[in-house]
């Protein structure tokens, strides 16, 4: 092993992706606006809002040249809330609580009328289609409008927005102490509840079955990576002969002719009898 | 499992009872007298990639030179055990590479039973892993005991737990890089 880095990417790289999630920030001074390589940035003139890369909002915070408007989801109130919602509600007890909402790409919530609903590919000028992801969403930027009544969905880059957040711009969060520790407690949850999803891990590696990962974060998702994977890796090599007894006994069923799905059934309720 | 994998040459070496099936001349050096023959019938522990191969003649239709026992390690007595409780179960003491050992038998006896055993205790054993992973007490809290008890392959996912969880702790400035 001449490469010391584990497989995945390390903390310090997902928090570099997450650096390009856009923020709103009302500026203190005004600067003209900057020809980037991901686009133009509008010119900043202070009493007027305006979103800038993370990367360069904190900068500039750092500078005190501007504040950072906190996302929604960045407040006490509505990381209690989704702490409630992940630790007590019953219909979370093994899922997480649903990710925002993609443009054109169907949210968790649509599943539950029965209708699967399909993605909606976006255009580009060149008339090419993509279907945009985080962090080139507005998923952090501070809203306007403010339904008291629905929680806000975390971000994919939940933790690494939040903590940098934390750690830069804490003057500018509300309650900064009690986001901090709620940040830490609504992680532990869903480590939890993704490491307990172990238990039923065989089945996804004998094929069917499996752990529902939707909602959870890309440093989560790095976090686990190494043991989520060699769990797997290792109950598939344990499996390995069962499947492969398993494979064989089906191909020799359908070499004998006249294989479908519901005779197999069928056969197997027999011999149980 | 790659040729340059270490633990896959180390599964290699374990070693299998085998009883000759034939008298072997010449071959007593595997028994430690050296010049002698070896008589049918005679039980020796074999290297698990000498014993496979001694065996293969079997699948071939020719007879057989020896026959493969079950090791120790998946004895009858210990799948018992692990059924009972699969965390106090010492499995390093067993066999170093459990699990890459049990692998290589089960692709050699059909035992669906020893699949399911397996399995589960992987299972079992894995959370118990996570936790004790996480815990930045690392491995000197109270699990000493059963984190000297893991496997080779535990041990991996061991370490991959618990060096990402201090990476994620250095990166949000929990603790101090060295």
């Amino acid at each position: 092993m001449a490469f010391p880095l584990p497989r995945g990417i390390t903390p310090t790289e997902i928090a570099f992706l997450a650096e390009m999630e856009t923020v709103t920030v009302v500026p203190r001074q005004r600067l003209e606006g900057l020809e980037l390589l991901g686009g133009p940035l509008e010119p900043l003139v202070p009493p007027r809002r305006a979103s800038l890369p993370l990367w360069l909002a904190l900068l500039l915070k750092r500078q005190r040249r501007a504040n950072i408007m906190p996302p929604p989801w960045l407040h006490p109130e509505a990381l209690s809330l989704l702490l409630e919602i992940e630790s007590q509600h019953q219909d979370y007890k093994n899922a997480f609580s649903p990710p925002p909402r993609l443009p054109g790409q169907p949210s968790v919530r649509d599943y539950q009328d029965g209708v699967m609903p399909t993605a909606r590919p976006q255009y580009t000028r060149d008339g090419q289609k993509y279907y945009p992801a985080p962090p080139f969403l507005p998923q952090n930027v501070a809203q306007t409008t403010f339904s008291p009544t629905e929680v806000p969905p975390l971000p994919f880059h939940w933790v690494e927005v939040g903590n940098m957040l934390l750690d830069a711009a804490s003057d500018d969060l509300v309650d900064p102490d009690q986001v901090r520790r709620l940040l830490k407690d609504l992680r532990e949850v869903r480590m939890a509840k993704m490491r307990s999803g172990v238990d039923v891990m065989d089945a996804a590696a004998m094929g069917g079955g499996g752990v529902a990962l939707t909602g959870v974060g890309a440093m989560e998702i790095g976090e686990e990576r190494g043991f989520l994977t060699g769990v797997v890796d290792g109950l598939r090599k344990i499996g390995a002969s069962k499947e492969q007894a398993r494979r064989e006994q089906m191909a020799e069923q359908r070499a004998n002719g006249g294989y479908d799905g519901t005779q197999d059934e069928e056969e197997e309720d027999y011999m149980e009898f | 499992m790659s040729y340059y994998d270490i633990d896959s040459v180390l599964t290699d070496a374990q070693k299998l009872p085998c009883t000759f099936e034939l008298e072997v001349p010449g071959l007593g050096v595997l028994e430690g007298n050296p010049g002698e023959d070896i008589k049918a019938g005679t039980r020796i522990d074999l290297p698990l990639w000498l014993g496979e191969m001694l065996s293969i003649g079997a699948r071939l239709g020719t007879s057989r030179l020896v026959t493969l026992d079950m090791p120790e390690a998946l004895s009858e007595r210990v799948m018992n055990a692990l059924k009972a409780d699969p965390r106090t179960v010492d499995l390093r003491a067993l066999a170093p590479h459990f699990y890459s050992l049990s692998e290589r038998i089960l692709e050699l006896f059909e035992e669906e039973d020893m699949v399911d055993v397996l399995s589960d205790t992987f299972k079992k054993r894995a959370s118990e892993i996570a936790d004790h992973a996480h815990n930045s007490r690392g491995a000197v809290g109270d699990g000493v005991d059963f984190l000297r008890g893991l496997d080779e392959t535990e041990r991996q996912l061991f370490r991959a737990a618990h060096d990402r969880a201090k990476e994620m702790r250095i990166w949000s400035g929990e603790a101090k890089r060295k």
